[in-house]
């Protein structure tokens, strides 16, 4: 007779059923039950067709701790384990989404982001987008507007972040432990063809160069790349730098190594790898940038847009640009002459280091009057530290010593009105 | 041309910050805390064989 069914009762008095036939059609493994209620398999079971029948398992199937240990044992964390702050290019306080001109400097675009082009001539700008890819509202921007298709051997054109040390620091890099990372990102371009990038360490010394295809131009495509853990060379596990994610955009033979290994000097991509920075108005976009620990890629670790800003807010601050006269963290001024007063500013998060400040269009105001700032200067040295520095702010003449005063920010919406915290790395 | 100044304490007459002025006009007022990386960059460029501005009186 033809076994069919196998029912709770055959499986409490049996101790083992191997190699029966079911339905005279599929065989199934060896299979071992104990007393005990466990059945243990022969081998790896496979479960194809329809598989499953959803809501068919009982949450009680799974023993407490029996998904997150193999999620453990694959090394797959779970929050937080994205260590790029704005991989989705979504907080953009220094440029609002305007161009920022690459020309020999190496600015700042989206928070975390930087952009270079050094020892060319060739320009690009670059700028936080709209265009993006489903699941994501923004991306990062280049668009090479002077082509340089002679780039001299150290010449470089690259978008990098820097990683500070603390949140790094358990990926064991320079470490007989290192632990292996992936990277995983969304990128597009006008031009086909090998691209190339590299993780390097912050002191520029050990680089990994690394290499994706893109197959389609104009069309958004996800890129994964398993990089295995640095033993070797200086890692901050401090506030300090410590990774340098770099996507080269065309740089100079020197600056290129082979991909997938590491090497002992700095890199910031492959040998004979794409050179956007050749093609006049050739663009490269890129979103949805994640680093995480292990060798499986996970799906993109989306944060709350507050989550995000105040993981900016530990390298740069931005106030102003509201459109209404901003007090500065509600600081409070004491006038210590005609031309300056002082007052604590305070930091809404604790930034990585004492900060360095600028300002633009800012005022000093009492019940009465209003005077323009003229220049300020952070007493940081001294009276300074992650929460807040003291800062003087000097104007023209009019305050009256041991008076009282306010700081504002006039009510600009221009990115010309500010005052900035610099804690960058 | 960047050109940088010092600033002392009101108080205890010390360095206490250093003024960057940029090629746009910007400025930035830097801490003299070694962590700071625009103060690093201060450092090499004193480093260099440049001087700053000292600070007014």
């Amino acid at each position: 007779m033809a076994l069919t069914k196998i029912q709770p009762n055959i499986i409490a008095v049996a101790n083992n059923v191997t190699n029966k036939t079911v339905g005279n059609t599929t065989s199934i493994p060896s299979f071992t039950f104990d007393g005990a209620g466990v059945v243990t398999s022969a081998s790896n079971v496979a479960i194809s067709g329809a598989g499953i029948t959803a809501n068919t398992v009982a949450n009680s199937a799974f023993q407490t701790g029996s998904v997150e240990n193999y999620l453990n044992a694959q090394g797959l964390d779970f929050g937080m384990r994205n260590r790029i702050i704005n991989g989705t290019m979504i907080v953009d306080q220094r440029n609002a989404g305007a161009n920022v001109v690459i020309s020999s400097n190496a600015p700042y675009t989206v928070d975390r982001w930087r952009a270079q082009v050094s020892q060319h001539n060739g320009t690009m700008n670059v700028r936080q987008d709209s265009t993006s890819t489903a699941g994501f509202t923004k991306s990062l921007r280049a668009i090479v507007t002077t082509a340089n298709t002679s780039l001299p051997a150290t010449s470089v054109t690259r978008i990098w972040t820097n990683i500070e040390g603390l949140n790094v620091a358990d990926l064991g890099f320079g470490t007989a432990n290192a632990k292996p990372v992936t990277l995983s990102f969304w990128v597009r371009s006008s031009n086909t063809g090998t691209f190339s990038g590299a993780l390097t360490n912050y002191d520029e010394v050990r680089s990994y160069p690394f290499e994706y295809t893109i197959s389609t131009a104009n069309t958004f495509e996800k890129k994964t790349i398993t990089i295995p853990g640095d033993t070797s060379g200086n890692w901050s596990s401090n506030t300090d730098g410590s990774f340098a994610l770099n996507f080269n955009l065309g740089s100079g033979t020197t600056q290129l190594g082979t991909a997938n290994a590491w090497t002992g000097s700095w890199k910031v991509g492959s040998t004979g790898s794409f050179s956007l920075a050749g093609v006049l108005n050739a663009t490269w976009y890129v979103t949805g940038v994640q680093l995480e620990e292990g060798s499986i890629p996970t799906s993109f670790e989306y944060r709350q847009y507050g989550t995000e800003l105040a993981l900016c807010h530990r390298y740069f601050l931005r106030y102003g640009g509201t459109g209404n006269y901003e007090f500065i963290n509600f600081t409070t001024l004491i006038a210590t002459g005609s031309g300056t007063a002082y007052g604590c500013v305070q930091n809404p998060v604790q930034m990585r280091t004492v900060p360095t400040y600028s300002a633009s269009n800012l005022r000093v105001v009492d019940e009465n009057a209003a005077y323009t700032v003229t220049s300020i200067s952070g007493s940081g040295a001294v009276y300074g530290n992650n929460y807040g520095t003291e800062v003087a702010f000097n104007v023209s003449s009019g305050l009256t010593q041991y008076r009282p005063y306010f700081v504002q920010i006039n009510n600009g919406t221009s990115t010309s009105h500010y005052l900035y915290m610099s804690a960058e790395l | 041309m960047i050109t940088y100044k010092l600033n002392k304490d009101r108080r205890t007459g010390e360095d206490c910050s250093v003024n960057r002025t940029d090629d746009n006009g910007q400025v930035w007022s830097i801490p003299l805390v070694l962590s700071n990386t625009d103060y690093q960059e201060y450092l090499e460029w004193v480093a260099a064989g440049n001087t700053p501005e000292p600070a007014d009186e």
